[in-house]
């Protein structure tokens, strides 16, 4: 009897140390808290704390240790992600592991100051998540831009400030964006030479030429200047100030050949009254126009929305030049019921030319410029 | 596990290197038929293409400065036990090629102990310059350890820098593995600097590009400023390459990036991952429905049983920028394929911004992503940004220049997005995260 009862303890205690194995159920534990993490429940964070602090050590003792800083940091909660990480560091058996902890670790003390910002950083970081997160970003804006502004001593203050600029600018309000740089360049320390980079580029982006050539003019005395940045930059500004003066020109040309179209159209007419009878009345190429025009639009509307956008300027380009030049010849004709070839050709040569232009100045908005330019030197991209 | 050197140990008796020209030297004319040599005890084989020198077990010329410079690493066997060093000299003309090396972090240049001759070749970019490219390929190394190495010749060698070989994660299935995210750089050279930075402070073991590293694969000058900006991260971080659209299968972007079989099409595992590579823009356009598909098939096949699947090319299958937007071209040809295999994650660029798609199967979007792919876009690095838009399958898209982390363990797939300034991308939406 009595050795039957020893040989079931024996038994049970077997047992029992092959059910408390430690590895296994770290393994579980793990797993499960990673499950809870990905699917962002909070709770996740003392999982893998508690797992972290458990012992005896396990081979998931430094992982559970480095996902606890890693959803600590995404909460924002800077100090807790700290003490993940030093515990990494400490108990860490992975080097690589620790070597990333270490990283992460010196990231989070250069951002936070040492901790002592870590409450504005964590605000911070929420309103950049906001900024451009979807949804109208204004409020989050103007707290981000305040953030800044209340806190210059802040280490991030300058890039918050950038990050500002960059959402302004995505909101359509380029000067408040470029005044924000500007700002960011006032109380910048280390990130200065990139805020003055992102200054250059945002004023070459809006046109305000002379400025970003000014700015660049003062990156190059700058100690330590970036100089592939700087000439990549000075191209720009270059191909910048070409595109605007073919712009000009362009638009200076179609004012100056709407302008004779208008004096012609009234001469041939012999009134404004009827000129603008025959105006209001489509010519027979516009109504076969029209059709095609409108094929050539929606099938556009199926492919890339910046030619869309282009080829419904042009195509509507294209129909207001038929549509003045034919009133333009109706009216010879009425007038002189004949109209010479050498008139017509003049009439063709100066339609093409102005539906060219339109052309050149449909396509040099939201840069498909630049796409067109890459289609024509490296083929058509498959679709 | 022993050493295994694969060229030509130089011994002290070797006659001392041979300096000035190179060609007056006996070295051979430059041909530039391209060719190939196996390289010993890696099983694998060097080729160079058309507009390169055939590759050859390097001599001991040295130049008149044979500085070694723009140092990266790069993977072409087994990432467990295998990496290849490549760099150039400043003279261009050197030909002696030599890798230092011990196991261990952060060693001395006197406590390298091992030592390897490699292999080097000319290239042309446009214009008669020859550059050379100098790579010493190291084989039979040890699973998740690291080592130090410098490379050069003898009197000028590089600074000692580290690498880590890939985890064995059935020795080690705790073993995460955290790959850089990044592509479209082109001439975007300082915010390609900055996110050099970034990546650097998270510490990758893989950087994964995703093409467009310069404006014109030609140009050699904008490969300088690529690798030049990169050098301290991508000497101690093996890189995988994706050609983009802008590499135009140029000769200076195959001579520059060592890379798995033919360095277009291929496939292999790294931690719990099996990562598969397509090129989506080869010279004959053809091949997308052809030979291209069948290889992306044959790696899918072949890799079906790994625990986490990710195949990264170019042009995305699902885009919401306006400048390119999706690619209706390869949804026809390769998404079936992704579909068939239930691919975890397909990473792409061409398009620059940062997008992540819902869960998708065909063209419409599941609900869970437990058996449908999510498709992002990391096209930031440093090209003039797109904007972006939201359609059906769009979880999130931002106008943004930036990298991303892709973090894999046994049971985690997860990739977070950051901007320049290292804050996270962290809307909803915005970060990919699987659970098996």
């Amino acid at each position: 009897m009595i050795s039957r009862l020893a040989a079931a303890l024996v038994v049970i205690a077997i047992a029992g140390v092959a059910v408390a194995d430690p590895e296994a159920d770290a393994d579980r534990a793990f797993r499960a808290a990673s499950q809870r993490a990905a699917a962002g429940d909070p709770e996740a964070l003392a999982m893998f704390e508690a797992l972290g602090a458990a012992r005896p050590l396990t081979r998931w003792t430094d992982d559970a240790w480095a996902e606890a800083a890693r959803v600590a940091e995404r909460t924002g909660d800077f100090a807790r992600a700290r003490r993940a990480l030093d515990q990494v560091i400490a108990l860490g058996t992975d080097d690589a592991l620790v070597r990333r902890a270490r990283h992460a670790r010196d990231r989070l003390m250069a951002a936070t100051g040492g901790g002592q910002w870590d409450a504005l950083a964590r605000e911070h970081h929420r309103l950049v998540a906001e900024v451009f997160g979807g949804g109208d970003p204004q409020a989050a804006l103007e707290a981000l831009e305040q953030l800044a502004r209340d806190n210059p001593t802040y280490p991030q203050a300058a890039m918050a400030l950038l990050a500002a600029a960059q959402g302004w600018e995505h909101e359509g309000e380029t000067s408040r964006g470029i005044a924000l740089l500007r700002a960011a360049l006032a109380i910048s320390g280390t990130e200065r030479p990139r805020i003055a980079l992102a200054l250059t580029r945002a004023l070459i982006r809006h046109g305000e030429l002379d400025e970003a050539g000014k700015q660049l003019d003062e990156l190059v005395a700058s100690p330590g200047a970036d100089r592939a940045a700087i000439a990549e930059l000075r191209e720009k500004l270059d191909t910048a100030g070409r595109r605007a003066g073919i712009r000009k020109l362009l638009w200076s040309l179609l004012v100056v050949i709407a302008g004779i179209a208008v004096g012609v159209l009234r001469r041939e007419a012999g009134s404004w009254r009827r000129a603008a009878r025959l105006i209001a009345r489509p010519p027979l190429e516009v109504v076969f126009l029209i059709p095609v025009g409108a094929v050539l639009a929606v099938v556009a509307q199926t492919g890339n929305p910046l030619v869309a956008k282009a080829v419904v300027a042009i195509v509507l380009a294209g129909i207001f030049v038929a549509w003045i030049s034919g009133a333009l010849l109706e009216a010879r004709r009425a007038r002189r019921g004949r109209i010479g070839a050498s008139r017509a050709l003049v009439q063709a040569v100066l339609a093409v030319a102005v539906v060219a232009g339109a052309a050149y100045l449909a396509i040099d908005r939201d840069r498909l410029l630049d796409l067109v330019g890459e289609t024509w030197e490296h083929g058509p991209v498959p679709r | 596990m022993r050493i295994i050197l694969f060229f030509v140990f130089v011994t002290a008796s070797t006659a001392a290197c041979v300096k000035g020209n190179p060609e007056s030297q006996g070295d051979d004319e430059f041909t530039d038929t391209g060719g190939t040599l196996a390289i010993e005890g890696c099983s694998y084989s060097v080729t160079t293409r058309l507009g390169a020198e055939p590759p050859r077990n390097a001599s001991l010329t040295v130049g008149d400065d044979p500085t070694p410079r723009l140092v990266h690493l790069g993977i072409m066997g087994d990432p467990k036990t295998s990496i290849v060093a490549q760099w150039r000299t400043v003279d261009e003309t050197t030909r002696a090629t030599k890798i230092r090396f011990a196991a261990g972090a952060s060693l001395t240049a006197d406590q390298l102990t091992e030592e390897a001759t490699g292999i080097e070749f000319g290239y042309k970019a446009t214009g008669s310059i020859i550059y050379r490219m100098h790579q010493a390929h190291l084989c039979g190394l040890t699973a998740g350890t690291t080592y130090s190495y410098q490379v050069g010749s003898d009197g000028h060698f590089s600074p000692v820098y580290s690498f880590r070989t890939a985890p064995d994660v059935v020795a080690n299935p705790d073993a995460e593995v955290l790959f850089g995210v990044v592509g479209d750089s082109r001439d975007g050279y300082d915010i390609w600097s900055q996110l050099v930075t970034q990546l650097e402070q998270r510490s990758p073991d893989l950087i994964l590009f995703t093409g467009d590293a310069v404006t014109i694969g030609l140009t050699q000058f904008e490969w300088e400023e690529f690798f030049g900006r990169a050098e301290s991260l991508f000497a101690r971080v093996p890189m995988i390459f994706a050609h983009g659209n802008h590499e135009v299968n140029a000769v200076a972007y195959y001579s520059q990036i060592a890379l798995p079989g033919d360095q277009e099409n291929f496939g292999f595992d790294y931690g719990h991952a099996h990562i598969t590579v397509a090129n989506d823009t080869p010279d004959d356009i053809g091949a997308i429905t052809g030979a291209y598909r069948d290889a992306i098939a044959t790696d899918f096949e072949a890799s079906k049983d790994a625990r986490w699947s990710v195949f990264m090319h170019h042009q995305p299958i699902f885009s919401a920028a306006t400048a390119h937007g999706s690619s209706l071209f390869l949804q026809q040809n390769w998404q079936p394929l992704v579909d068939q295999y239930s691919i975890d994650l397909v990473i792409a660029g061409h398009d620059h911004d940062f997008e992540v798609s819902k869960p998708m199967i065909g063209q419409a979007p599941q609900v869970s992503n437990a058996n449908a792919t999510v498709y992002v876009v990391v096209g930031g690095a440093g090209a003039e940004l797109y904007d972006s838009d939201t359609l059906f399958h769009t979880a999130y898209s931002e106008k943004t220049h930036s990298a991303s982390t892709l973090r894999v363990r046994r049971d985690l797939l997860e990739l977070e997005g950051f901007r320049p300034d290292g804050t996270a991308i962290a809307a909803p939406g915005a970060r990919f995260s699987k659970t098996k």
